[in-house]
């Protein structure tokens, strides 16, 4: 018994272990010369390898309310620039302005700006 | 023949010797004059950054969708890298993926290289490691080991080699995973195989990658890259850990499929309308990584009159050229 523990656990160790990120091109993933705003509430922040995300409900051109999905930097990256798990929570009204998907049925955004109004928190900058 | 051998002590021991045996003798002396251990060898260690003043664009954010320029695609090559979406990265399945060991020439970060020595003689390196972004580490195993039966499993190291050739380390990876050769979906596949020329001149150090695949190339395809050392450059030595998560909800649906059906991906002709650039060209193929094409295309090109897109924004240190005047930006 103890013995199939053990060979579980170096099973689920070689599943799980060596993966990183597949560093995607951002000209290839985004219209880069393009920018789009979404203003809404934040229902997921996931702070992680190998980007972070952002989860946004909020309304699209059309009045129609979307979830997008906003990229951001890697935790360490974020980190370095005061970024932190706990900086975002589920219910903060935000407003986020980025290069939209290349694909828009994915609403999927890269992040360039993001504003909590309530306590003035905003990020701008650069992450890849 | 009478050689005379000090037995220490004061005392001498005269053996005879057959030429033959005297001659072995003299070589055998001669070569351990002559060998050097091998931590005389070219010292890798260190950190070494990725300055990015080569291909920014292929190292930094990225290449364009559909740009194949100067790759020698095969039509089955190009097929595949058509049918590619960027969408498939977000699918869970796929985020956590690694690239092959070419990577290592064309991804964004620098190299961290170590040394792994013999336990029992110290001194001998039995392999060399590196570490980077975005790839497995990978071990070049110096000890003349053979390489695994063609039926082995591929992991995303690959399988890995060296031998020094003067001050040029000579490796030779096989058992590749199936990968890109471009961030933009052009393919490599599970049978390729990847010769690397590694040289050092005193801070600098330059990889030179050939890849062959029998599948999606027609020639080989040469990367040549150059890192700087740098102690700051704080390259992890292993991956981080990447956690699959929902990234994009819209495209964990059932019944979503990313890839592109055969003749319908959309950004054909998306390198055409920006740069102008001939779609036969931006379809890559071995004719057009030679300066023979480009000669080829200079009567019939025509610049756009301004740059639009890559025009040095978010590349720091880099003054580019953006408009017809010829001059990098400030």
């Amino acid at each position: 018994m103890k013995r199939s523990l053990v060979m579980l656990l170096v099973a689920a160790a070689a599943a799980v272990g060596n993966r990183a990120d597949a560093h995607h091109s951002f000209a290839a993933t985004y219209l880069e010369t393009q920018e789009i705003t979404v203003e809404g509430e934040l229902v997921q922040f996931a702070f992680r390898n190998p980007h972070s995300f952002v989860q946004v409900t909020a309304p699209d051109a059309d009045n129609v309310m979307q979830r997008w999905a906003v990229e951001w930097g890697a935790s360490g990256q974020l980190n370095s620039q005061g970024v932190t798990r706990d900086t975002l929570k589920p219910g903060d009204h935000v407003i986020v302005m980025g290069s939209p998907g290349r694909n828009p049925a994915d609403h999927r955004i890269r992040m360039k700006t993001i504003l909590r109004p309530k306590d003035g928190w905003k990020w701008g900058g650069v992450v890849d | 023949m009478v050689a005379r051998v000090d037995a220490g002590h004061g005392g001498n021991v005269a053996t005879h010797m057959t030429p033959s045996l005297m001659a072995r003798a003299v070589l055998i002396v001669i070569a351990m004059l002559v060998s050097r251990p091998a931590l005389a060898q070219v010292d890798l260690a260190g950190m070494w950054a990725s300055p990015h003043h080569q291909n920014w664009m292929e190292r930094d954010p990225g290449s364009n969708p559909v740009d194949y320029l100067a790759l020698p695609l095969s039509d089955a090559g190009r097929e595949k890298a058509l049918l590619y979406s960027y969408s498939q990265m977000a699918q869970m399945a796929h985020q956590c993926s690694l690239y092959t060991p070419f990577y290592s020439v064309i991804g964004v970060s620098g190299l961290k290289i170590w040394p792994e020595t013999d336990p029992v003689a110290g001194n001998k390196i039995i392999a060399w490691k590196l570490s980077g972004f975005n790839f497995d580490v990978i071990t070049i195993w110096m000890d003349g080991r053979p390489h695994p039966s063609k039926n082995a499993f591929h992991p995303y190291s690959g399988f890995t080699t060296g031998a020094w050739k003067g001050e040029t380390l000579i490796t030779h990876t096989t058992h590749m995973k199936a990968g890109f050769v471009r961030r933009n979906g052009a393919p490599s596949s599970d049978q390729a195989t990847m010769t690397q020329y590694i040289i050092r001149h005193g801070d600098l150090l330059t990889m030179t990658a050939v890849l062959e695949d029998p599948i999606y190339l027609t020639q080989p395809y040469v990367v040549s890259r150059i890192f700087r050392l740098d102690p700051h450059a704080n390259i992890r030595t292993t991956e981080g850990a990447c956690e699959p998560i929902s990234e994009v909800p819209d495209l964990d649906v059932a019944g979503v499929v990313p890839p592109y059906l055969p003749g319908k991906n959309p950004f054909v002709n998306e390198l055409t309308e920006v740069y102008h650039i001939p779609v036969e060209a931006v379809l890559g193929g071995a004719e057009t990584m030679y300066p023979e094409y480009r000669r080829r295309l200079k009567e019939t090109y025509v610049r756009p009159d301004k740059c639009v897109r890559y025009c040095g924004q978010n590349a720091p240190g880099l003054h580019m050229i953006i408009d017809g005047s010829g001059k990098p930006q400030p």
